[in-house]
């Protein structure tokens, strides 16, 4: 695993995964690649977490799920955000970003 | 979301489960497929990049797992996992399976037996009504010398007593009834009205006993069985209103009980006739069973002041009863019903606790075994991600499986062992209403669940060590905790513990068994028979009429072809119904205020002597002379005459007998041999009068044969019912009379032997498969050293010492613990001290050589092993 990756925060993993798929619909694989690209391997979401947090997200309606077919022709499940999913992205995303912001304006030298 | 939906999901997660599954492994599939793809395309070779994405998965188990607690139906879809794999394993070692549910089935279901036993004939109330407050009134003048009450004594209750609500007394007797067919004896309980009223169980037709019945001269009433009534009179409805002679005396049914009651207040009988007293004209005989319904609130604390103080009250009122320690006292009737039940059955609840134990030791030691050997296959199982929770809830589910199967089994053995044990013990208070009830079911369940945790215990407790299930133990076949090996042992030591007090509770009762049949009874009842008999009053009112077919039926019999002699008697040996007289010496009375001594007392004819081979020691039998014009006579026994005139002749010795001491004084005219009157294991102490100064009409025809013809008894009835065809006859042969007086101690020692025999056996199959485990686990230690030479002997050796080692230590407690436990036994042995050596060391023998025998047999097979083959196995 690469060593410079850092260690999920709780509660960071549904809001990474709800963002991945407000761009398009994905499977759980690509969603993976899609945040290590996205943050330059920064962010390595294991495997087995990730399934877990698909499927409650799926059981909470916030994604849906269906069998497709990959780039290589592969059966495949993709996610696709609900609106209930999206909503709850836009609250997250803002609660993030206020939680952010405080904690940098503590951690910045005054 | 709603709640509906996430049901809904739940739902279809349940019932769909295997398409979700297809589903989540295709999901993984195709990740890992992705994975491993990606690293090959960056260089990995194919091999190691599968390996690396695998890992990367981190367990492909585990991550199911996780999906499954999000999807949330997993308790659910566990357990029936779980059971499906426990029955699977199961059905794979049948061996193991039949064996582990047919021990503790045994187990539970003698359990299941004795307890139904403890609680119908210990526990269960009473069956009337408020039956807390019903009390037994007796007198009683020290902790084990209790009689019944006198006439005047519940004349005196009845009319000073101020703590019953109701109080009536009862007496159980037998009388002849020829209401169709062959006359027989029927037992009657003769009752008063306020007995009926006392026990409060009221009848289901027509009425029961008024106090206008009690009154001399009012017309005899009576009030039936539901099952008499059925039986003989055409049915309740009919009965009412029906005659019947009860010994010669005609009774009008005016009541029916309820159907299934065949009792009151512990008296077994098929009719219930009024009790009609005269007034009292002295103190005794002491015939009646009194019982009071007590107040409210009134205690037997109470009771017992009230009682007393009419006890003091009647004392002076009657000279011929002197015991001034003699208390009217009152019992709570549950106790009196029960009686010495407590006692048997309390040993035998205990006895099957034992085995039980037993059963659940010995189970354990298989379950734990059987976790051994499949180590390796629950060491994969972590290794693929299984978390060892799960492992431990699937052990947990398979024994509780093991365990329900045995309750199963256990509970279906029960019925059948308790209708066994309901035919066996008739004589046993209450037991006819022993039933599997739902208490008896929840404690089967219960002691299977107890028992399933418990076998489990130890195998989970081995996964927790670290070193038990670590994955490399799944590439070494010996690999083993420590642990688990001694705790094998513990459970093995246990099984020899549990089963020393149960062999020594069998072997003293076998011992005390075998002294008493080989107990001389003092005459020879080879050739012996007897026909009982009792005149009714009604067509033999004068004591002449009963000495004149006294003398007929002597006669009679004598001349029989075939019979060397006849005699008679009032009781014949072993006596069960106990006649009884109290007496005092003229020349050594007893002080003032105090208890006059008691004597079984019989009376009979001169030829009884001669007829049973009792020989006279001193003085003289009974002649023609001793008429009921003459003063009284009697003669003694030996232990009689040893007992209450030590060293001097008892011949001319005179006595008041019965407390009459305005009747002429009784004289002793000689001394006889023992013999064993009350039964084997009693004391000897006898007092004969002569039947020709006795008016009783009760008596039985002795006749000792020249050989035994396998019609006599008939034979005999003939001849006596050619003198009055309307007797009911009971004929007896007196070599079956002394076997059944002792089928009490044989059948206990019967049903300990029994328990005992299972608890040796599963101690023997315990160290067995100890030892059978230890060989095939060190097979290839064993093939080593024999390939460097050791001595086959000094093999088996090795195994056989380690085994008598465990059966040692576990001897060391079970001694300890049996001679703790040994003196509850006291009573019920006879001749036997509870801590008779010969017994102590037989257990012991048998024990260990069971131990030598079950080690010796792998320790043979540990011997035969071939080195090469051992070695090269693995």
């Amino acid at each position: 695993m690469n060593r410079e990756s850092i260690d999920l925060l709780q509660g960071t993993l549904d809001v990474l995964i709800l963002k991945t798929l407000a761009w398009q619909p994905m499977h759980g694989y690509a969603v993976t690649r899609w945040v290590r690209e996205r943050t330059q391997g920064s962010i390595e979401i294991e495997d087995a977490p990730l399934y877990k947090a698909l499927h409650r997200l799926e059981r909470a309606g916030c994604v849906s799920a269906e069998w497709g077919l990959s780039e290589n022709n592969r059966r495949a499940r993709y996610y696709r955000l609900t609106a209930t999913g999206r909503r709850r992205l836009k609250a997250e995303e803002s609660e993030w970003r206020r939680y952010a912001a405080a904690v940098l304006r503590v951690l910045e030298p005054a | 979301m709603s709640v509906l939906t996430d049901l809904i999901i739940r739902a279809r997660a349940l019932l769909f489960r295997s398409r979700e599954e297809t589903e989540l492994e295709d999901e993984v599939r195709f990740h890992i497929d992705r994975d491993v793809h990606e690293r090959v395309r960056r260089g990995e070779v194919p091999d190691k990049a599968r390996r690396e994405a695998l890992i990367a998965f981190g367990g492909v188990e585990r991550y199911k797992e996780r999906v499954r607690d999000a999807r949330g139906t997993r308790p659910l879809e566990e357990l029936a996992a779980d059971i499906r794999y426990a029955l699977r394993g199961l059905r794979r070692n049948p061996g193991f399976t039949a064996t582990g549910i047919l021990v503790l089935g045994i187990g539970i279901g003698a359990t299941a037996t004795v307890y139904s036993i403890v609680h119908s004939v210990i526990v269960a109330d009473l069956p009337y009504p408020q039956s807390d407050r019903l009390v037994r009134v007796v007198e009683q003048n020290s902790a084990t010398s209790i009689w019944a009450l006198s006439t005047a004594d519940v004349t005196a209750i009845r009319e000073r007593q101020r703590v019953f609500e109701a109080w009536g007394e009862i007496q159980r007797t037998e009388v002849a009834y020829s209401g169709s067919g062959t006359p027989q004896h029927i037992v009657i309980g003769r009752a008063s009205a306020g007995y009926f009223r006392a026990i409060g169980i009221p009848v289901a037709r027509g009425r029961a006993i008024e106090p206008a019945d009690e009154a001399q001269g009012a017309p005899p009433v009576m009030v039936v069985t539901d099952a008499f009534a059925r039986r003989t009179l055409g049915g309740p409805d009919a009965a009412l209103g029906r005659s019947l002679s009860l010994d010669g005396v005609s009774h009008t049914v005016v009541g029916v009980l309820p159907e299934g009651r065949d009792e009151l207040g512990g008296i077994r009988a098929v009719a219930f006739p009024v009790l009609q007293l005269r007034a009292p004209t002295r103190r005794g005989p002491f015939w009646l069973r009194g019982v009071g319904r007590l107040k409210p609130d009134v205690t037997l604390a109470a009771a017992e002041r009230d009682l007393a103080e009419i006890s003091d009250a009647l004392l002076p009122l009657w000279s011929d009863f002197r015991d001034s320690t003699a208390r009217l006292t009152p019992q709570p009737l549950r106790d009196v019903v029960v009686g010495s039940a407590v006692k048997q059955v309390g040993l035998f609840a205990g006895a099957v606790a034992l085995v039980l134990l037993l059963a659940i030791v010995n189970v354990a030691t298989l379950v734990l075994v059987r976790a051994s050997a499949r180590e390796q296959e629950l060491a994969v199982r972590v290794m693929l991600g299984a978390k060892r929770s799960r492992i431990a809830r699937l052990i947990v589910t398979e024994n509780l499986i093991l365990t329900l199967s045995a309750a199963l089994l256990g509970l279906g053995l029960a019925t059948w062992g308790l209708d066994l044990a309901v035919a066996q013990l008739p004589d046993m208070p209450r037991i006819q209403n022993a039933s599997l009830d739902w208490r008896v079911i929840m404690l089967g369940i219960g002691a299977a669940v107890l028992s399933g945790l418990l076998v489990s215990l130890s195998p989970v407790a081995a996964l927790s060590d670290e070193g038990g299930l670590a994955p490399h133990a799944a590439s070494r076949r010996t690999g083993t905790g420590q642990r688990t090996s001694a705790m094998r042992a513990a459970f093995v030591i246990a099984e020899f513990a549990l089963a020393w007090p149960l062999l020594v509770g069998a072997g003293l009762l076998l011992n005390s068994f075998v002294r008493l049949q080989r107990v001389d009874p003092g005459f020879d009842p080879a050739g012996l028979v007897a026909v009982g008999l009792s005149l009714p009053a009604a067509r033999y009112a004068g004591v002449a009429d009963v000495l004149r077919f006294r003398e007929l039926a002597g006669q009679r019999v004598a001349a029989m072809p075939g019979v060397e002699s006849v005699g008679l008697t009032t009781q014949i040996p072993p006596d069960q119904s106990g006649g009884n007289d109290n007496f005092n010496l003229v020349h050594r009375p007893v002080p003032d205020g105090q208890a006059e001594p008691n004597s079984p007392w019989y009376y009979v004819s001169a030829s009884y002597f001669s007829t049973l081979g009792i020989r006279i020691i001193e003085g003289r039998s009974f002649t023609p002379a001793d008429t009921a014009d003459e003063f009284p006579v009697i003669a003694v026994s030996r232990s009689w005459a040893e007992h209450y005139l030590p060293g001097e002749s008892a011949v001319g010795r005179q006595l008041v007998q019965g407390g009459c001491y305005n009747c002429p004084r009784t004289t002793i005219v000689g001394v006889v041999e023992d013999i064993r009157n009350l039964g084997p294991s009693l004391p000897m102490d006898a007092v004969y009068g002569p039947m020709s100064q006795y008016g009783g009409r009760s008596m039985q025809v002795v006749a000792r044969l020249r050989s035994m013809t396998p019609n006599v008894t008939a034979r005999l009835r003939d001849e006596l019912r050619a003198l009055d065809p309307e007797l009911p006859l009971d004929e007896f042969v007196l070599t079956e009379q002394l076997q059944a007086s002792l089928a009490d101690p044989m059948r206990w020692a019967a049903v300990l032997s029994a328990f005992a025999a299972c608890a040796m056996g599963l101690a023997a199959l315990g160290v067995f498969g100890l030892m059978a485990y230890a060989v095939r686990q060190r097979r290839r230690e064993i093939g080593v050293r024999l390939a460097l030479g050791a001595q086959s002997g000094v093999v088996t050796r090795l195994v056989v010492w380690r085994g008598m080692r465990y059966a040692a230590i576990g001897s060391a407690i079970g001694l300890g613990v049996t001679l703790l436990l040994a003196n509850r036994l006291r009573t019920m042995l006879f001749d036997v001290s509870p801590t008779d050596v010969a017994t102590f060391v037989g257990v012991g023998v048998l024990l260990l050589g069971s131990a030598f025998l079950a080690s010796w047999i792998p320790g043979r097979r540990a011997a035969r092993i071939r080195p090469i083959e051992a070695i090269s196995s693995e």
